[in-house]
């Protein structure tokens, strides 16, 4: 029975009839303790005027209706009358009253001394408890007859009650999709508000998780149609190129290109995973042993150290290493130490160094990454941590660690041309190009897995100097906001 | 003709400079929108292709600051932003037209030429001078009916002339509009090209200014000596 209405009016019923049965039996129950009252009473008067007298008439069967049997006894026990002698009671009774059982129910008897005549009058009990049923009845008939007015008036009362559900039903069903702002609580019973409260709250988290989904989307749309720009410009090259060479070329820019875009939805998808939910993502948080972690990043970006000439190195001391330890999520983690790695690396130039460091592992556990690469000015440590945004750089750097020396040769702008036409070798933009375009994503993910994992992630100039430190610590309050500096 | 590239993506930059210079235009490219302004002011551009969302300086600014300056020369934005009122915004802060990334480069080729010419006053799309007519969709060029091969140089200092029939144009205005920046120029480049358009299109059809430049004789006047 789902209907809250059946239900309450059912209920209601059931309650009512066994409160009138109830009250049925006690009404019973007090009528024939009255009625027995009555009836004894009724008995010894009878008894007392019979006659005392031995032989003298005995009245007619005036008491048949009452179902009197009478038996009058002489004083040396003869019998000297019975009204209904195959009445099966007992030969002789005590004195006085008493309830007799016989095959044909149960009688009360009352013997007395009349005169010289021992009297006893017997009534059957079922008169008294038929007088006493009838009794009951009639209080209750009324109860019982006017019991589907009350249910109609039940079932009219409680859809009245639950009316102001109706309303926030239909104003729910009424609703466009996409509509989510607030129901109004203003003239609701306290028994829904709580209820329409409760939703509102979640319609506001839901409105908010739709525009920051949207802004996603709107953003992600709109970046991407930068690397898709390159493309459909390096497919018409492609297609243009008349010479073994210029193909060749085209087709190089082309995987660059493509390689590009496969890197920033990549990275878009990474994003949207780590898109900060913290509720659900503490519910899949183990213990994580950072040191190891933290090998296995730097043993990753080995090669490609190696290959433009830095010095990648980790610094955890054993003492520090044995006792570090995060909850969270591994792979996040591992994300989020390797984007800095990565974008240390993309930034340092060729015979730099980038140092991954553990400084501290209690009460939580500090990490720093270091380079000497250009760094980040100031003004630019907090925007960078937005999606997309890209340094105040110049062309041939355009990822998110922009320049930290004030803008030299403005007057000066790039040579970016070629010495001739015809000529398709030297191209310099072509290869910083795939090196230092970032996806505009790295440090927004950073940011994300951070918060999910109650970390900070600070920016301050490099020791030495020359250069960025990038300081997580972890121990923070979840979503803590990035610290202004 | 002689452009300025104004785009912070290094990857299409590099394509639409090698796409327009196999088209035959001279481009220069700049990654923001400082040094967009420094190199306006420095060099005379006879287009400028600009993005909008720029390192340093927004596109929209460096088109106002421009257009305050008084500099008229066609303005063409290639941009992400695809909203109308960003179109508004644009064409509204001076630009001659707006174009959408992605975009094709032939349609970027056209567009172009198409605020060229209209900057030269013409709407026709050939430039024509005596028996000569010269298309720059197809960058062909026929004298009397008949085509005849020019190379790319030859080809942009015949351009640069025919845009502006009559005027003189010193050896300087017409190496800036052949060269873009780091492009090495002979020093007697110019003469050797006039002197291979001469030996194609006939002795008169340059004339030289001397100590000046070189023109293209006014149609009237070419007549009259042809005489």
């Amino acid at each position: 029975m789902r209907s809250i209405r059946r239900r309450l009016v059912v209920g209601l019923l059931i309650t009512l009839l066994v409160a009138l049965l109830l009250a049925g039996i006690a009404i019973f129950r007090q009528a024939r303790t009255e009625a027995n009252a009555l009836f004894d009473f009724q008995l010894q008067q009878m008894a007392l005027s019979l006659p005392a007298e031995p032989f003298s008439s005995v009245p007619g069967d005036h008491n048949d209706a009452a179902g009197l049997v009478i038996q009058i006894w002489s004083r040396n026990g003869v019998e000297l009358y019975y009204s209904h002698p195959r009445t099966p009671l007992p030969p002789r009774a005590e004195l006085g009253f008493t309830t007799v059982q016989t095959p044909a129910g149960d009688w009360r008897v009352y013997a007395a001394l009349v005169g010289d005549n021992v009297v006893q009058l017997a009534q059957p009990m079922v008169i008294r408890d038929s007088l006493a049923v009838s009794m009951a009845l009639r209080t209750l008939l009324p109860l019982v007859v006017a019991m589907p007015l009350l249910a109609l008036l039940v079932w009219i009362v409680v859809g009245r009650g639950l009316q102001p559900l109706r309303r926030v039903t239909k104003a729910l069903d009424a609703r466009a999709p996409g509509a989510l702002e607030a129901l109004p609580e203003a003239g609701l019973p306290d028994e829904v508000r709580p209820l329409v409260r409760a939703l509102n709250s979640l319609l506001g988290r839901l409105d908010e998780a739709l525009v920051q989904q949207k802004a996603f989307v709107a953003d992600a749309a709109h970046e991407l149609r930068t690397p898709l720009a390159a493309l459909q410009l390096q497919v018409q090259l492609l297609d243009r190129a008349h010479t073994e060479t210029e193909r060749a070329e085209a087709m190089r820019d082309l995987r660059d290109g493509v390689r590009r875009a496969s890197h920033m939805v990549a990275q878009l998808l990474t994003l949207a995973r780590q898109e900060p939910d913290v509720a659900r993502a503490a519910t899949a948080f183990v213990e994580v042993p950072l040191a190891p972690l933290l090998h296995d990043v730097v043993a990753h970006h080995a090669a490609l150290a190696v290959a433009r000439g830095i010095d990648l190195g980790l610094d955890a001391p054993e003492a520090l290493a044995a006792i570090s330890r995060v909850r969270g999520d591994a792979n996040a983690l591992q994300t989020l130490f390797g984007n800095l790695v990565d974008n240390a690396l993309k930034y340092t130039p060729r015979g730099g160094h980038v140092d991954v460091r553990l400084v501290a592992a209690t009460p939580a556990p500090v990490v720093e990454i270091e380079d000497n690469g250009p760094g980040i000015a100031p003004a630019e440590r907090e925007r960078v941590f937005d999606r997309f945004f890209r340094g105040g750089a110049a062309s041939a750097d355009g990822g998110a660690q922009g320049h930290a020396a004030p803008p030299s040769g403005a007057q000066t702008p790039d040579h970016t041309g070629d010495t001739d036409d015809t000529d398709d070798t030297d191209d310099t933009d072509d290869t910083n190009a795939p090196r230092a375009q970032g996806s505009g994503l790295g440090l927004a993910i950073v940011r994300n897995i951070a918060q999910t994992h109650g970390a900070r992630v600070e920016l301050f100039d490099a020791r030495s100097g020359q250069g960025l430190r990038v300081r997580v610590s972890f121990g923070g309050a979840a979503s803590t906001p990035l610290p202004v500096l | 003709m002689r452009i300025l590239l104004v785009e912070d993506d290094a990857m299409i930059a590099t394509a639409v400079m090698k796409g327009l210079r196999q088209d035959g235009w001279t481009v220069d490219h700049v990654g923001d929108g400082q040094r967009a302004l420094d190199a306006l002011s420095a060099e005379a551009y006879d287009a400028l292709l600009l993005d909008l969302g720029l390192p340093r300086r927004d596109g929209i600014d460096v088109l106002r600051t421009l257009r305050s300056r008084g500099q008229t020369l066609p303005v063409l934005i290639a941009t992400a932003r695809d909203a109308v009122a960003d179109r508004v915004k644009g064409l509204d802060a001076g630009a001659d037209d707006y174009l959408v990334k992605p975009f094709d480069l032939d349609e970027l080729a056209a567009r172009l030429r198409a605020l060229v010419r209209r900057q030269a006053g013409r709407s026709e799309p050939l430039l024509r001078h005596g028996a000569i007519v010269l298309d720059p969709a197809t960058r062909q060029v026929t004298c009397a009916g008949a085509p005849v091969v020019l190379s790319a140089r030859e080809y942009a200092v015949l351009e640069a002339l025919l845009n502006r029939p009559g005027a003189v144009l010193s050896k300087a205005q017409l190496e800036e509009r052949i060269y873009g920046w780091g492009e090495e120029v002979a020093s007697n480049a110019v003469e050797v090209h006039v002197h291979g358009l001469r030996k194609k299109l006939g002795a008169d059809a340059i004339r030289t200014v001397r100590g000046v430049g070189y023109m293209m004789p006014a149609p009237g006047t070419t007549s009259a000596e042809a005489n």
